[in-house]
């Protein structure tokens, strides 16, 4: 298995140990990630704010760069997803020569050649449940997760289409096939409100707080989600998100390819574990 | 025959519980057959609106295991298949509860007609001679003209459910989107204007009212329309506005995000230092990195040239 690898700039950012974590477990499994040269930020769901066409030319050439390297395209952040599939879908739906004049310019085409797939959907369905179950050496047993999707890898689902966004279950399925148990939790398919750090701040604190509350009060060991702004606004507002609730329980938030990855015997530092802001100590006792 | 189970949820004005409902399932039936059967064969006091059973009035959305949905148009067996055969039905959220099933459109009602969401016609119009348009110039507002205010979106809106005090229904955005685009309304300036102030740049980006909606609306791409328009008439000093630029200048300047770049572009260096808590605490965990200057990836030089070809393209 391999694929034209999209970071996206969070992986390069305040969202490292998921970078760390990825390309470890990505080894591990035997998946190959080939980093694609030269692509640029997808625009994190606020470029079409400005300008549609300009959101659509910019992913048309990350697209296009994967193309060139004849391998689909793997993102591990779920609004990078949704921007490059939602540029795929218009290009795909009658806007490809129109893009294709301005792409030309630099000397780039899109074909519409490579798929666009997330970490969770190519484990799922590309690599299979059963030989991730095969590759685990340190079943989580024990260990209860509340699976938190994020908004961008289920809608619309008109562009997303993996599984049903009202009822999905692709990461509960990761979570037993680790040996850990899913919890369900009233926050699951809910908004962690990333987007409105800047123009809805109080709004994301309380989200954050009350998200958490809510996997507290499922009995989750921690939160695991397949999106490092999900990620990142759940664990580095958790302090103020606690106050805003009042809960004083810390709840590790962990990234998809972390939970793996300690299924799979890596070393908590290997993970970059220790990277994260809430309630990490007591994770690792719990995993250990 | 197999059984099918409505846990309804209920509200008699005083306390609100929970009453399950089982009866025969028959295929080929929708939501609101349930519904009316209920009430017509066990419990007359079980209370819901519906009236046209053809998906045009928009009085029948309920919500169906977290999901908004027109009980006159969604079949029972879809629902089924999707979430099993005992069914959690709730009143639409967001909205204040009457009775039962039955929500309070009252205040959501006020708040639209504040928007205006009516016809401002250009001067050229007269009572005489109408307030025609070309059929093309339709087409551009015919989805948004499709809104049956079902209040579907407002239901799963994450942020209305966070605060509706300073933002609105994602419908009333999707009507005054429609307004902007209509050719024959003459009040762009004034509906732009007063949408800034009433949440426009609040969207959390969730997505779901383009989800839920069952009439093909994507109110989300309309805030997305209204912003694009704002920015137009000069609207750029606000915090919406300056974080969508900033990733715009990024992309620009080296292709990458810079994010020590991005908060001051965002918040200004006042609203920055007030996030200092938050800077030290990612600092510590080597989170955040303040000398990291993304250099240009390769082949920036596509990007300059396919940003200049698009803004070329627009003029």
């Amino acid at each position: 298995m391999k694929y034209a690898f999209f970071p996206g700039c969070v992986l390069e950012g305040a969202s490292k140990e998921n970078y760390i974590a990825t390309t470890a477990v990505a080894k591990v499994l035997g998946i190959e990630l080939v980093e694609i040269p030269g692509w640029t930020c997808c625009g994190a769901s606020h470029l079409q704010d400005i300008d549609d066409l300009t959101s659509t030319a910019v992913n048309a050439r990350n697209i296009a760069l994967a193309e060139q390297m004849e391998l689909p395209l793997l993102t591990v952040c779920n609004t990078c997803t949704l921007m490059l599939r939602k540029a795929k879908a218009k290009l795909d739906d009658g806007q490809k020569d129109k893009v294709n004049t301005l792409l030309t310019k630099a000397g780039i085409e899109y074909k519409g050649t490579s798929e666009i797939t997330h970490l969770l959907w190519a484990i799922v369905r590309d690599y299979g449940l059963e030989n991730l179950k095969g590759k685990v050496k340190r079943p989580l047993t024990g260990l209860t997760v509340a699976a938190y999707y994020g908004c961008h890898i289920l809608r619309p689902p008109a562009v997303m289409n993996f599984e049903d966004h009202a009822n999905p279950e692709s990461l509960e399925n990761v979570i037993r096939a680790l040996g850990a148990e899913p919890v369900d939790f009233a926050y699951k398919l809910k908004c962690c409100g990333f987007h409105s750090t800047y123009t809805a701040n109080e709004d994301m604190i309380n989200i954050t707080g009350a998200t958490c509350q809510s996997a507290v009060q499922a009995g989750a060991d921690c939160i695991v989600t397949p999106c490092p702004l999900c990620q990142m606004s759940l664990d580095m507002n958790q302090p103020e998100g606690q106050a805003a609730v009042g809960c004083s329980k810390e709840m590790p938030v962990l990234h998809l390819a972390q939970l793996i990855g300690l299924a799979l015997g890596l070393k908590p530092e290997e993970l970059a574990l220790d990277m994260h802001i809430a309630g990490i100590n007591q994770l690792k006792i719990k995993v250990s | 025959m197999s059984q099918i189970t409505y846990k309804v949820s209920r509200f008699d004005g005083e306390k609100s519980y929970t009453q399950e409902y089982s009866f025969d399932h028959q295929p080929g039936k929708t939501i609101l057959w349930g519904l009316i059967k209920i009430k017509e064969e066990l419990d007359p006091t079980l209370t819901f609106t519906a009236a046209c059973r053809s998906a045009v009035c928009g009085a029948c959305s309920v919500r169906v295991n977290g999901q908004a949905m027109l009980a006159c148009e969604t079949p029972l067996d879809d629902v089924i298949r999707r979430f099993g055969a005992v069914l959690t039905v709730e009143p639409l959220g967001n909205f204040t509860v009457i009775r039962d099933l039955v929500i309070d459109w009252a205040p959501k009602a006020e708040r639209l007609a504040d928007s205006r969401v009516w016809l401002i016609p250009k001067d050229e119009f007269s009572a005489e001679t109408g307030c025609r348009q070309k059929a093309a110039d339709f087409k551009k507002i015919d989805v948004q003209a499709g809104c049956i205010l079902c209040g579907s979106c407002a239901s799963e809106c994450n942020k209305l459910s966070a605060n509706n005090k300073d933002f609105l229904e994602p419908f009333t955005y999707a009507k005054v989107w429609k307004f902007v685009a209509d050719t024959r309304d003459k009040a762009d300036g004034e509906r732009i204007k007063a949408i800034l102030d009433k949440g426009l740049w609040k969207c959390l980006h969730c997505v779901e009212c383009t989800t839920q909606c069952p009439k093909g609306l994507s109110p989300g791409d309309d805030i997305a329309r209204l912003r694009q328009t704002s920015i137009k008439m000069g609207y750029r000093d606000n915090h919406g506005a300056r974080h969508a630029f900033a990733f715009l200048k990024d992309i620009e300047d080296t292709g990458r995000l810079n994010e020590m770049k991005l908060s001051l572009r965002s918040d200004g260096i006042i609203g920055s230092m007030r996030k200092f808590p938050l800077a030290l605490r990612l600092l510590r965990r080597g989170k955040l990195n303040p000398f990291h200057f993304p250099g240009k990836v390769k082949g920036h030089d596509q990007i300059k040239t396919i940003l200049k070809a698009v803004r070329e393209s627009e003029k």
